[in-house]
C-alpha cells in the first residue's frame, strides 16, 4: 500500500468531525519530533463520549507518543487537542488529569511508585496534591483507599507493598488510581500485554463496566481480537500518519493490511517431528507443593510451554537456566549432566533464557543499541579482554537489519525506541550464535502482528540447529510458532500435543480448567480429540 | 516492509533544528573542555608566568593526587556504587607505609606493598559488608570510614609518623626510603614522579573502563544489575573487584602524598574524599558522558587545580576556594542532568 493520495484523503475526509461539537476529546493535526526523528506527522481524529476507540500500528508508529501528548507528557511539535470544543495546552500530567483524561502507560511500572504499599499508592495523588491534607497517617490512607476500593469494586491487598505483586496486580493498582478520579477518558495503552488470557479477560469485565458508566476509551493493542470485541472503531497508524479508519464489525484483515501496509498472508506452519533429544528434565518441580514434572526438548522443534500466569512456567524455566538452582530433579544437556549454579555457567553450558520483564531484565537504560547487542556476548567480541568495537556495530546493525528495527542506527539509545522494537532487538541479538537450547520467556509481549510472525519465522528457521523452548500464555501465539505443546497448569503438566491438533480454543479451555476437576488420565495426557 | 520514511523533510526544518541542536549539543560535549581551554588562556595572558612549563607541572602535580582517588571512586560508581572510604583508606596506607619504614625499618618496595595492601583490604571489607552483607553502598563506606579512621588512629596512639618520633616510650630509627624520596621530588625527563605515576594510572584505568570486556560489565552492573545478571555478567564478583580497584587507588594516592611530606599525619586523606568525589562528578560533564568516566574525572582534577592555582596568582583569597570549587561543581552538574534532559 503505497498510495499516498488514499491517505491524503483520508485526512481530509477526518478534518470535519474533528471540529464536531459532540466529540470529547480531538486531535488537530497533532505533528511530534524527537531531535530528527518525526514520530507523528500531522494527526487528526477525534473520540466521542463513551465511545470505545482502538488505536492500531505497527511498533514505532507513533501510538505510544500520541497518547503521551495527551496525557501531558510530551508537548506536541505543532496542532491542537480540543477536549469538549475548547483548545486545550497540557504541559504537564496533571494538566490533562483534571481536563478528564486518565492514562494507563504501557510500561505499567511508570504507573506505580515502589517501595510504597498498594494503598499509599492508591492515595498517591493525595499526597501529592498541593494544599492537600498536611497530616495524612497510615490509618487515614488505608481508610481512604478502602473507600476507593469500595467504590470501584475491587480487592487488591492494600497493605502489600507494590513491587511484590505480579505485573497484573500492579496493573490494576496503575488503572484503579486513574479510575478513582472519575475520567472521562481512559487511555489503555497495551494493557493486556503483560496479562495472562484469565486476567485479561478479568480486564475486558472491567472496561464493559467502565463503558456502561460512560466512560469514553482509548485502547491500543496489538491484538485484533481484541480490537475487534471491545472497539466501536479503530484507527490505524503508520509512520506517524493515520492511514485507515474501521468501524465495527471489523475487518480483521484490512486491519492488518493497513497496518503493516502491504497484504499479509496467513502463515500455516506445518508441524515438525524433531531430531534427536538434546535436553532431558525429570523431576522438576515448578512451585513448591507441586508433584515433579518430567519432559525433553529436541533438536528441530520449537516446544511451547503454555498455561496460565501462577502456573510455574517461569519459575520451571528459571531452575533450566540457571536464575534458580534446581532442588530436585535431573537435568541432561547434550548427553552430559546439566546442574548450573547461576545464569554464568548456564550460558557457558550453552543454555540461555530471554527474560519476561523487559524493562527490569533487559535493559540498561541509559546505554545504546549496539552495547545491548553484545553485552551477553562479551568474551565473543573481545581479544584478550580487549572489546571489537568495530564487530559490535556491525553486529548490531545486522541485528537491526534481519529483525526491522525501526529506529537510525546502532549508535540510538535504547530508550528511544518503541517498546516492541526494543523487543526485537533484545530477542534477535540471541540467535547469532548457536547454543544448546535457547529458552523464551513470553517474547512476543508488545510486538506488533508483523514482528511477531518473523521473530517467530526466525525461531523456526534457528530450532533447526538449536532446540528452542518458547513460553507464552497467549494461546494464539503459542500454535503459531510451537511444533510441541506442553500445557500446565498449577505447576503441573496437564496436557501434551503437537500443535495441529490444537486451536486456540481448545488451548485455552484446557489451561482454564480448575483444579477442582479431576487430575486427567495417562490416556487424556496423550490423546486430546 | 516497513518504510521509515517516505517524506524528506524540508530544507527549512532540517536547518532549524539543526542550529539550534548543534549550540546545544557543542555545548553538552564541549561547553566544561572549552571553559578550561578558556580560563588557561585568560591565566597565560593576564600573568606570563601562569603558561610556563614550571607552573604547568606545579599544577599537574596538584591535581595528581585527586586524579588519582577519583579514579579510584570512578571506577567504584561504574557499578552503581559509592566509595565513601577513600579517605580513610589513604589516611591507612600512608600511616602503614609510614610507620613500617619509621618504626618497623622496612624498606621502600615492602612499605609500598604494605600501604598498598591497607588499601585494598579497606576495598575488601567494603566488598564484604555490601556484597555479602548486603548493606547499601553508602552506608557501608560510611561505616568502614569511621572504622578505618578508628583503627588507624589507635595503631598510631594518636600520633603522627615522621622520623625520630618515639613510639611506646621508645625513640625510632628508621626513616623514609629513597623511593619515596623519588615520588615527592624526582622526576622523569623533568616531569615530576606523582604526575607520571597518576599519568600512568590514568591511562590504565581508562583502558580499563572503555576499552576492555571488564569495564563493559562495570558499566552493565551499574546500569541494570539484574539485567546484567541475565546477561551472564557475575555482579557480585565485579562488584569486589571494583571496591578492591577503588581501595587500591586510594593506596597509591596515599603513597604520593606520604612521600611528598615525607611523614605520616593521622587523617590527612580525609579531605580527599570529597575532592575525589567532586572530580569524578564534574567528569560527568566532560564530552557528555553523563555517567563515571576516566578522561572526565582526570579533567574534573585538572580543571580544580587550574582554577585554584590561576586564583592564587591573582590574590584570590584562599578561603574562598571551597566556594568556587561549589560554583564549578554546579555548572558541571547542570550540564550534565539539566542539559542532557533538555537535549532532542
Ligand atoms: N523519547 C524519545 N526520543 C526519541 N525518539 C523517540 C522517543 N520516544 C519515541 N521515539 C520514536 O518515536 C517513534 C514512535 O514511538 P512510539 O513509542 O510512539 O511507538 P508505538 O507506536 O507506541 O510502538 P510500540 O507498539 O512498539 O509500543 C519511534 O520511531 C521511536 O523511536
Ligand atoms: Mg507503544
Amino acid at each position: 500500500m503505497r498510495s499516498t493520495d488514499n491517505e491524503e484523503n483520508l485526512g481530509v475526509q477526518a478534518a470535519p468531525s474533528v471540529l464536531g461539537v459532540s466529540s470529547l476529546v480531538s486531535f488537530d493535526r497533532i505533528t511530534k519530533n524527537f531531535g530528527a526523528t518525526e514520530a507523528l506527522r500531522g494527526v487528526s481524529f477525534s473520540v466521542a463520549a463513551g465511545e470505545t476507540v482502538g488505536l492500531l500500528g505497527a511498533n514505532g508508529a507513533g501510538k505510544s507518543t500520541l497518547i503521551k501528548i495527551l496525557a501531558g507528557i510530551h508537548q506536541p511539535t505543532s496542532g491542537r487537542i480540543v477536549v469538549t470544543g475548547k483548545e486545550r495546552v497540557f504541559f504537564h500530567p496533571d494538566d490533562a488529569r483534571n481536563a478528564g483524561i486518565a492514562t494507563v502507560h504501557q510500561n505499567i511500572d511508570d504507573g506505580v511508585v515502589f517501595g510504597m504499599t498498594v494503598a499509599e499508592n492508591l492515595m498517591l495523588d493525595e499526597i501529592a496534591k498541593p494544599g492537600g491534607t498536611v497530616f495524612l497517617g497510615n490509618r487515614a490512607i488505608m481508610r481512604r483507599a478502602h473507600v476507593v476500593q469500595q467504590r470501584l469494586e475491587l480487592d487488591l491487598p492494600l497493605t502489600a507493598v507494590v513491587e511484590d505483586l505480579p505485573p497484573s496486580r500492579r496493573q490494576e493498582v496503575a488503572i484503579a488510581r486513574e479510575l478513582a478520579k472519575n475520567p472521562k477518558l481512559l487511555i489503555l495503552d497495551e494493557p493486556t500485554s503483560t496479562l495472562s488470557e484469565r486476567e485479561a479477560e478479568k480486564l475486558f469485565d472491567a472496561i464493559a463496566d467502565f463503558k456502561r458508566r460512560g466512560i469514553a476509551i482509548l485502547y491500543i493493542s496489538h491484538r485484533l481480537s481484541e480490537i475487534e470485541r471491545l472497539c466501536d472503531r479503530a484507527v490505524v497508524l503508520r509512520d506517524g500518519k493515520i492511514v485507515s479508519e474501521h468501524t465495527a464489525p471489523m475487518d480483521t484483515k484490512a486491519i492488518a493490511s493497513s497496518i503493516l501496509g502491504e497484504l499479509v498472508l496467513a502463515t500455516e506452519n506445518k508441524t515438525r517431528k524433531g531430531y534427536e533429544t538434546v535436553a532431558t528434565f525429570s523431576g522438576l518441580t515448578a512451585l513448591p507443593e507441586s508433584s515433579p514434572i518430567s519432559f525433553n526438548v529436541r533438536r528441530g522443534e520449537v516446544l511451547g510451554l503454555t498455561g496460565l500466569i501462577g502456573a510455574g512456567k517461569t519459575e520451571l524455566l528459571e531452575q533450566i537456566c540457571g536464575h534458580r538452582t534446581a532442588t530436585v530433579g535431573d537435568m541432561q544437556l547434550a548427553g552430559a549432566d546439566y546442574a548450573p549454579k547461576d545464569i554464568a555457567a548456564a550460558m557457558a553450558a550453552g543454555v540461555v533464557l530471554v527474560p519476561e520483564q523487559r524493562a527490569l531484565q533487559s535493559i540498561f537504560p541509559d546505554e545504546n543499541l549496539w552495547k545491548h547487542c553484545s553485552i551477553s556476548l562479551l568474551s565473543q567480541f573481545s581479544n584478550n579482554g580487549f572489546m571489537r568495537r568495530r564487530r559490535e556495530i556491525a553486529f548490531a546493525a545486522d541485528v537491526i537489519q534481519n529483525f526491522r528495527v525501526v529506529c537510525s542506527g546502532p549508535d540510538d539509545r535504547i530508550g528511544e525506541l518503541s517498546g516492541g522494537n526494543q523487543q526485537k532487538l533484545l530477542v534477535g541479538r540471541w540467535l547469532s550464535r548457536d547454543w544448546k537450547l535457547l529458552v523464551l520467556d513470553e517474547p512476543f509481549r508488545g510486538i506488533d502482528i508483523g514482528a511477531r510472525s518473523l521473530i517467530s519465522r526466525s525461531l523456526r528457521e534457528y530450532s533447526e540447529k538449536v532446540p528452542v523452548l518458547l513460553c507464552s500464555s497467549d494461546p494464539e501465539e503459542v500454535i503459531e510458532v510451537a511444533d510441541r505443546i506442553i500445557i500446565m497448569l498449577e505447576g503441573e503438566i496437564v496436557h501434551e500435543d503437537i500443535s495441529s491438533n490444537l486451536n486456540a480454543e481448545k488451548l485455552a479451555a484446557i489451561m482454564g480448567r480448575s483444579s477442582s476437576l479431576a487430575k486427567p488420565q495417562k490416556g487424556e495426557l496423550l490423546g486430546y480429540d | 516492509m516497513i518504510e521509515k520514511t517516505d517524506q524528506p523533510l524540508s530544507k527549512e526544518t532540517t536547518n532549524r533544528l539543526n542550529s539550534v541542536g548543534i549550540i546545544k549539543h557543542f555545548v553538552y560535549r564541549y561547553g566544561l573542555l572549552a571553559v578550561l581551554v578558556g580560563m588557561i588562556v585568560y591565566f597565560s595572558i593576564a600573568q606570563p608566568f601562569f603558561g610556563t612549563f614550571i607552573n604547568s607541572m606545579f599544577i599537574l602535580q596538584a591535581a595528581s593526587v585527586v586524579a588519582v582517588v577519583g579514579l579510584g571512586c570512578t571506577v567504584s560508581m561504574t557499578v552503581g556504587g559509592f566509595d565513601l572510604s577513600v579517605g580513610a583508606a589513604m589516611s591507612l596506607s600512608i600511616m602503614a607505609a609510614a610507620g613500617a619504614m619509621v618504626i618497623g625499618n622496612f624498606g621502600g618496595f615492602s612499605a609500598i606493598l604494605i600501604g598498598m595492601l591497607a588499601g585494598v583490604a579497606v576495598g575488601l571489607l567494603n566488598s564484604f559488608l555490601i556484597v555479602y552483607a548486603r548493606i547499601p553502598d553508602l552506608v557501608a563506606t560510611l561505616s568502614s570510614l569511621f572504622l578505618i579512621n578508628g583503627l588507624t588512629l589507635m595503631g598510631v596512639g594518636g600520633q603522627s609518623v615522621a622520623k625520630g618520633m618515639t613510639f611506646n616510650g621508645e625513640r625510632t630509627t628508621g626513616e623514609f626510603a629513597p623511593i619515596f624520596k623519588w615520588l615527592g621530588s624526582g622526576s622523569v625527563i623533568s616531569i615530576p614522579a606523582s604526575v607520571v605515576v597518576a599519568g600512568s594510572v590514568f591511562i590504565l584505568v581508562h583502558v580499563l573502563l572503555n576499552y576492555t570486556r571488564w569495564g563493559r560489565a562495570f558499566y552493565a552492573v551499574g546500569g541494570n544489575p539484574i539485567a546484567a545478571a541475565a546477561a551472564g555478567i557475575r555482579v557480585a564478583r565485579y562488584r569486589i573487584i571494583a571496591y578492591l580497584i577503588s581501595g587500591g587507588l586510594a593506596s597509591v594516592a596515599g603513597l604520593m602524598l606520604a612521600a611528598r611530606s615525607n611523614r605520616g599525619d593521622v587523617n590527612v586523606g580525609d579531605p580527599f574524599l570529597l575532592q575525589a568525589v567532586s572530580a569524578a562528578l564534574v567528569g560527568y560533564a566532560v564530552l557528555g558522558a553523563n555517567k563515571p568516566n576516566a578522561f572526565g574525572t582526570l579533567v574534573g582534577a585538572i580543571f580544580v587545580a587550574v582554577l585554584i592555582n590561576g586564583l592564587t596568582m591573582f590574590n584570590f583569597p584562599y578561603y574562598a576556594q571551597s566556594f568556587v570549587q561549589g560554583c564549578l561543581l554546579v555548572v558541571a552538574l547542570l550540564m550534565s542532568y539539566t542539559l542532557a534532559q533538555s537535549r532532542g
